[in-house]
C-alpha cells in the first residue's frame, strides 16, 4: 500500500514508458510486450523452468510497485532486466532454494536442457556433440558467480550492449568487460577439460 | 607455426575485440581459427538452446499474464484520489450545516428557560448556605443567641455577688 502510495506521481518519463498506469488492465501490454524476454533471462539465470515462471511473476509484480523509481535514463526493458537480475540473484543466494535444488536438481536437467537444439537437420554425430557442448557451457554458467552468469547471458543471449548490461547490473562498463572475459575464460576452459576427457 | 594466440587473444576475439594481428594469425591458422571458430559456434548454439527452451505455447504466456493480472492491485488509492475524499467529506459536512432550518420559536423559548436555569443556579452557588439548610441556620442562630443571653446573665449575676 505504501509503496502504491509512493507510485502516485508519475512523471512523462514513465507514463511513455507503459508505467502510467492506475489499474491492472493497463498493465497487461506492458508485460506481453517484456515477458518472454525476461523469462527467457530468467531461465539462463536460474536454470529451472518453474523457478523461471514465479521470478517473471514477481519481476512484474515489483515493477509495478516500484514503477515511480522508473527514471527513463534507459529502456523499460532494460529497467526490467535489471529488476529480473537481482531476482536470479536473490533467489540463488537463498541456501535452503540452493540445498532443495542441488538435491532436484540432476545431470538430467542440465541435459535435457542442453538436448534441446534448434538444428534437426544436423547430423546425429553433430547433433550429439553439439548437445554435450551445450550441456558444458550450461554446466561452466552454472559454475560462474551470480554476476559473471548474468552478464554472459545478457550478452550472449539477448545480445545486449555492454552499455545496456552495465545499466541492467548496476555494474561499470569496465567492470562489466572484466566479467564477461573472465566468464567466456571459464567457459572455454570447461569446454577444453570436457574434450580432454574424451 | 608454434606461436599460437593465447587463451586471453582468443576470448578477446569472441567477445568482439578486433585485432589486427589477431585477425591476420586467424587467417592463416587453422588451430587456432577452428578454437575461435569453436567456441563462438558453442556459445551460438547455448543461446538457441536457451531461445528453444524459452520458446513457449500461447496458453503458457496467457496464463503468466492472467497470474500478474491477479496479482497485481486492482486500483491504487493515491494520496491525491484521499484529498479528493476528504474534500468531498468536507463539502458534505458544510452542506448539512448550510442547509440546516432556521431556529424555531419554540427553540427560543427553550434556550429562555435554560438562562432562567442557569441564574438560578448562579443564585444557589452564590449562597452562603444552600437554600435548604437555611431553616437549620435559622435555629442555630437563636440557639446561639440563646446562649450567649444566658452567659451574660451568668456573668452579671456573678459580678452582683461579688459585689
Amino acid at each position: 500500500m505504501v509503496q502504491n502510495e509512493q507510485a502516485a506521481v508519475l512523471n512523462p518519463v514513465q507514463q511513455k514508458a507503459g508505467l502510467g498506469m492506475t489499474a491492472r488492465d493497463d498493465f497487461t501490454p506492458l508485460v506481453q510486450s517484456h515477458q518472454q524476454r525476461i523469462y527467457r533471462v530468467l531461465l539462463g539465470m536460474v536454470r529451472d523452468p518453474d523457478a523461471a515462471q514465479t521470478l517473471t511473476q514477481e519481476c512484474f509484480l515489483k515493477a509495478y510497485q516500484k514503477r515511480a523509481s522508473f527514471r527513463g535514463e534507459a529502456t523499460v526493458g532494460v529497467w526490467l532486466l535489471k529488476i529480473a537480475v537481482n531476482l536470479a540473484r536473490d533467489h540463488r543466494r537463498s541456501r535452503l532454494r540452493e540445498f532443495w535444488h542441488r538435491l532436484s536438481s540432476s545431470s538430467e536437467e542440465v541435459a535435457d536442457l542442453g538436448q534441446r537444439l534448434p538444428d534437426p537437420h544436423a547430423s546425429p554425430e553433430r547433433v550429439l556433440l553439439g548437445c554435450e557442448e551445450v550441456a558444458g557451457v550450461w554446466s561452466a554458467v552454472e559454475k560462474l558467480s551470480p554476476q559473471q552468469r548474468a552478464v554472459f547471458i545478457l550478452r550472449f543471449v539477448e545480445e545486449m550492449s555492454l552499455e545496456e548490461i552495465a545499466e541492467a547490473t548496476s555494474l561499470k562498463v569496465g567492470t562489466v568487460k572484466t566479467h564477461l572475459f573472465r566468464a567466456v575464460h571459464a567457459v572455454r576452459q570447461r569446454l577444453k577439460g570436457g574434450r580432454a576427457g574424451e | 607455426m608454434n606461436n599460437h594466440l593465447s587463451d586471453d587473444q582468443i576470448t578477446e576475439w569472441v567477445l568482439g575485440t578486433r585485432d589486427e594481428f589477431v585477425r591476420r594469425h586467424l587467417e592463416t591458422c587453422d588451430a587456432c581459427s577452428r578454437e575461435a571458430e569453436g567456441l563462438r559456434r558453442t556459445i551460438s548454439s547455448f543461446r538457441d538452446s536457451i531461445h528453444a527452451t524459452a520458446q513457449r505455447d500461447q496458453s503458457f504466456w496467457r496464463n503468466q499474464q492472467l497470474a500478474i493480472r491477479e496479482q497485481v492491485p486492482g486500483r491504487d488509492w493515491y494520496p491525491l484520489h484521499w484529498a479528493w475524499a476528504v474534500a468531498m467529506v468536507m463539502v458534505l459536512i458544510a452542506a448539512v450545516f448550510l442547509t440546516r432550518p432556521p431556529n424555531s420559536p419554540r427553540n427560543n423559548a427553550t434556550e429562555d428557560a435554560d438562562k432562567v436555569l442557569l441564574q438560578e443556579v448562579q443564585r444557589d452557588l452564590g449562597r452562603e448556605v444552600p437554600q435548604a439548610l437555611a431553616p437549620a441556620v435559622l435555629i442555630a442562630e437563636e440557639r446561639d443567641e440563646i446562649l450567649t443571653n444566658k452567659v451574660i446573665r451568668q456573668t452579671e449575676t456573678t459580678l452582683k455577688k461579688r459585689r
